[in-house]
């Protein structure tokens, strides 16, 4: 903690960064995210076991990268969630640099983005046991309970776009639902309006997820939603050779190789 | 306020028939925005375009929805028509009544109901059309031929003779083809080789034609008119401009167990190596698998050899970057080898042979000179077998299909086992004998009648070894199936003619289509027998379907002739129905936020990043932006763009919704 307060305050102090984005102590015993400026404030940051939130998601906001440099404090998840964003041209060594906390929660520095890229690839995205059984009950129904499932589960989600918020991947300046002409999906809250919603935020993720679990984290009515999204990992890696996020390989939804295979398709 | 115009046409009676066109022109005429609406018996002829143009004029018509057949014939007459009238053409729909009504229900209400559904969508469709303006592109007036045998040959003679550029490629060291390893031609058994070498001879002197031997298509990118093409050139291992041929490198050269594939490995030939002798270029390769050199890392005979020193041991692949303007893919096929059939001994007997083998060993330039012998030991066999449809017609060897040219090249086999054989018993087992063609019949008679070759109508069950005979165990099923049994000395095995292997690659690096069996798909099989579905790629040959020499010559001239059409305009004009990356009032510029995953997503290449910059040229925003000259409007990067910011031309978001909507909504 002390190394990553240190490492911090030197950033700012030599000006090789002009915001260090990490977590700090919120209200009801909760982390949020700190932005901080000055090297005193560095104090302030922790990281424990309940720093879950992707602070990936700040480093493409125009507030945050009108300030200059980011230093950003980024767990395995936040780390994939930036080379994602890295291959999807959002981000660059010019304007971010990631200060690693490794699985084991030490921190660990990198020189650049293909440094991350290469810490990031000595992991695999693995899906928990938990959720992997949840995925195999819902494998395992008919078509027609798993629609009556996803129905009960999002019926009573309010679109409060919290979910969009917190992932690292709605960057958009215009998301598909603020798309109004025409409007394709329904802004209001009622049965169609919220099952085209998440659809579509699924499958906007498709090849994308890295299963951050972000977004659950942050619906307040816990939505198992992130389920869709680590059914297409396991989808991708069942079929289409797995997915890591990679700053220059093909995306993997836009890449067509011959060998393959379209038995996914129902 | 639209002024639009619906014009129903009755076509004749096939739409009239079963639908009821004066109801869906009067329910059409109450839409808002319809300001006339009329049905018509003929809406393609004379009057019913001047129907149309009159009402434009008369009207003030800002859009036309024509209600007939499908878009694929009439819509270039009526757009057409409207721009005549003065309206832009893209400002005029069609409704499909005839094929997606008409003819697939029967009378009634629900059918007519169905018409009125159509003409609406098309209406709400036609408010948010734009005017749109053609796209012209310029023509490279060079052409691309794949493959160096008898139908590339031919296509790249035509097409340099009209005063084009061609670039011919070839895989292997020397053009020619299958029809070099032919001994005779049926049906009038002249030498393959005389005519086919002086072509070959052509072909390298033409100055229109630039031959790249040893080389294969790397990738392709572009379109009709405007291709690039990357062609890898194999290293032979030699500089070609300071090798004579004068062929002392290929006897010296100490590797000389190598099975020649021009021989169809009856005969052997070295490392370094000019695959016949009148091969064109007349110059040697060597084969870095098989030569001792780069295998062991020792000898350099050659080089040592070599009178003028032109060894390159350390010449490497050269890609060459080239832009053409139309494509003719003359590829060719191959044959099932002997291998394929268990029934007839795996391939393991050397004198169950295919049928170029049995060429080779009928030709003056093969490994016998011309004289039949067997490989196993060299004797003049007695007694001969030919087998038709070796794989062929057959389902459950997965080739159902006629490989065509057996039956008329086995009766040339056996008439010139006869006339080299004399006192030679051969036999012809066959399922039915398919000799349509320009003498072919009178061809197969002779081999029957004057040379007395026997013809046995059924299939042959085994192949097995007896006593240094192989035993043909067949039946004959003009004799009540009745079993027949013959020692022969050695058998020809008509094996199936199939698509080249590594065909579906190519087909898909060209993106054009192709069937279950790999060979390529023409455009239409009656109509468009040489072009593809892809514009501006062309088919010649045996790349298509097995083809003999006559066809194969006569299709390459058709795609000759094609190519020569496209080249001579000095612009094509394409349909504006493209991709737009759209552009926004400031501070947004671009709904587009550059994560540019539609650049993979493009299969053609046409997307590119652009920079939106101030006045003082500092860079605002990054953003994609569709090369309108490589669009083809597939509308994948549409599907993939997360932020909806791009539309295609004529089906924009608004269009697509619009006509949805207006079958959702109850009128």
């Amino acid at each position: 903690m002390d190394e990553l307060r240190k490492k911090a305050g030197e950033l700012l102090e030599a000006s090789a960064v002009k915001v260090i984005i990490g977590y700090e102590n919120g209200s009801d015993g909760k982390t949020r995210a700190l932005f901080a400026e000055k090297p005193e404030e560095t104090a302030r940051l922790v990281f424990d076991s309940r720093c879950v939130m992707n602070l990936a998601t700040y480093v493409t906001k125009k507030e945050v990268r009108n300030k200059g440099r980011i230093g950003l404090v980024a767990t395995l998840p936040v780390m994939r969630a930036v080379i994602q964003l890295a291959s999807e041209h959002q981000v660059d060594d010019a304007g971010l640099l990631v200060i690693g906390i490794t699985p084991e929660s030490k921190m660990v520095e990198f020189k650049d983005l293909a440094e991350v890229e290469a810490f990031v690839h000595r992991y695999q995205i693995e899906i928990d046991s938990k959720q992997k059984e949840m995925l195999d009950k819902l494998e395992k129904m008919t078509p027609s309970e798993r629609w009556d499932f996803w129905i009960r589960e999002l019926t009573p989600c309010f679109k409060c776009y919290a979910c969009r918020a917190a992932c690292p991947m709605c960057y958009c300046h215009r998301c598909t639902v603020d798309f109004n002409q025409p409007q394709w999906v329904p802004v209001p809250s009622h049965e169609l309006g919220n099952i085209e919603w998440h659809i579509m935020r699924a499958i906007h993720l498709a090849g994308r997820c890295v299963d951050c679990d972000a977004c659950y984290n942050a619906c307040p009515l816990a939505i198992p939603l992130n389920l869709l999204t680590k059914r297409m990992l396991l989808d991708a890696k069942e079929h289409l050779g797995g997915y890591q996020p990679s700053i220059k390989a093909d995306h993997l939804m836009s890449t067509y190789k011959p060998d393959d295979k379209d038995n996914f398709i129902i | 306020m639209s002024k639009i115009g619906v014009f129903v046409c009755h076509c004749g009676e096939n739409i009239s028939a079963t639908v009821d066109c004066a109801k869906v022109a009067e329910t059409a005429g109450k839409y808002d925005g319809v300001t006339f609406s009329v049905d018509y018996k003929y809406m393609c002829s004379d009057p019913g375009q001047t129907l149309i143009k009159n009402a434009i004029a008369e009207k003030g018509l800002t859009g036309v929805v024509v209600a007939a057949c499908s878009p694929r014939m009439h819509e270039p007459t009526f757009r057409k028509a409207c721009a005549e009238a003065g309206l832009n053409p893209y400002m005029c729909e069609m409704a499909n009544l005839r094929e997606h009504c008409s003819w697939v229900h029967e009378k009634g209400d629900p059918t007519t109901d169905k018409a009125i559904d159509l003409v609406r969508v098309l209406v709400e469709k036609v408010k948010y059309n734009q005017s749109l303006n053609a796209i012209k592109v310029p023509v490279t007036k060079t052409a691309l031929v794949i493959g160096g045998g008898i139908a590339g040959i031919q296509a790249s003679l035509d097409i340099a003779n009209t005063g084009h550029k061609v670039i011919l490629i070839e895989k292997d060291p020397s053009i020619g083809g299958h029809m070099s390893q032919l001994s005779e031609t049926f049906p009038t058994l002249d030498c393959s080789q005389c005519i086919l070498t002086p072509r070959m001879v052509e072909v390298a002197q033409h100055p229109n034609i630039t031959l790249y031997t040893y080389a294969e298509l790397e990738s392709l990118e572009g379109f009709i008119g405007n291709f690039k093409a990357k062609i890898r050139r194999k290293s032979k291992s030699l500089d070609e401009k300071l090798c004579t041929g004068c062929g002392l490198c290929t006897t010296k050269c100490p590797s000389k167990k190598i099975p020649s594939e021009f021989n169809e490995g009856l005969g052997m030939r070295t490392a370094i190596y000019v695959p016949f002798p009148q091969a064109v270029p007349n110059k040697p390769v060597i084969d870095r698998k098989n030569c001792t050199y780069y295998t062991k890392g020792k000898c350099r005979i050659c080089e040592k050899v070599c009178p003028t020193g032109a060894i390159r041991f350390d010449q490497e692949d050269q890609i060459v970057e080239v832009e053409v303007g139309a494509i003719v893919l003359a590829t060719g096929f191959t044959i099932k080898q002997t291998d394929f059939f268990p029934e007839y001994g795996y391939g393991k007997h050397p004198d169950i042979i295919t049928g170029l083998q049995f060429e080779r060993l009928a030709s003056a330039s093969g490994p016998t000179l011309g004289e039949i012998r067997r490989p196993s030991d060299g004797k003049v066999p007695q007694t001969i077998v030919f087998l038709s449809c070796a794989g062929s017609r057959d389902e459950a060897k997965g080739i159902p299909y006629c490989s065509k040219i057996c039956c008329m090249y086995i009766a040339k086999h056996a008439m010139l086992y006869q006339h080299k054989v004399h006192g030679g018993k051969s036999y012809v087992f066959y399922m039915d004998i398919r000799a349509g063609g320009k003498m072919y019949e009178e061809f197969v008679r002779r081999a029957i009648e004057d040379d007395g070759v026997n013809y046995v109508r059924g299939r042959v069950s085994r192949i097995y070894e007896k006593n240094g005979k192989l035993i043909v165990k067949g039946a004959d099923t003009l004799l009540g199936a009745m079993p027949v049994e013959i020692e022969a000395d050695m058998v020809v095995l008509a094996t199936a003619g199939v698509a080249n292997e590594g065909a579906e690659e190519l087909a898909q690096k060209l993106h054009v289509s192709y069937d279950p069996y790999h060979f390529f798909a023409e455009a239409h099989p009656k109509l468009k027998p040489v072009e593809t579905n892809t514009a501006g790629i062309f088919l010649a040959g045996a790349c298509q379907a097995p083809r003999d020499i006559p066809e194969s010559v006569s299709m390459a001239s058709g795609a000759a002739v094609k190519v020569a059409g496209l080249f001579s305009q000095d612009e094509l004009t394409r349909e504006p129905l493209i991709a737009v990356v759209n552009r926004q009032p400031a501070p947004v510029y671009s709904s587009c936020v550059g994560c540019f995953l539609c650049v993979s997503a493009c299969p053609y290449q046409a997307i590119e990043k652009e920079e939106i910059k101030d006045r003082s040229g500092a860079v605002i925003k990054r953003v994609a932006k569709v090369n309108p000259g490589l669009c083809q409007g597939c509308g994948t990067c549409v599907a993939f763009c997360r932020t909806k910011s791009i539309d295609i031309q004529g089906y924009t978001h608004e269009q697509m919704y619009s006509e949805v909507m207006a079958l959702l909504n109850e009128y």
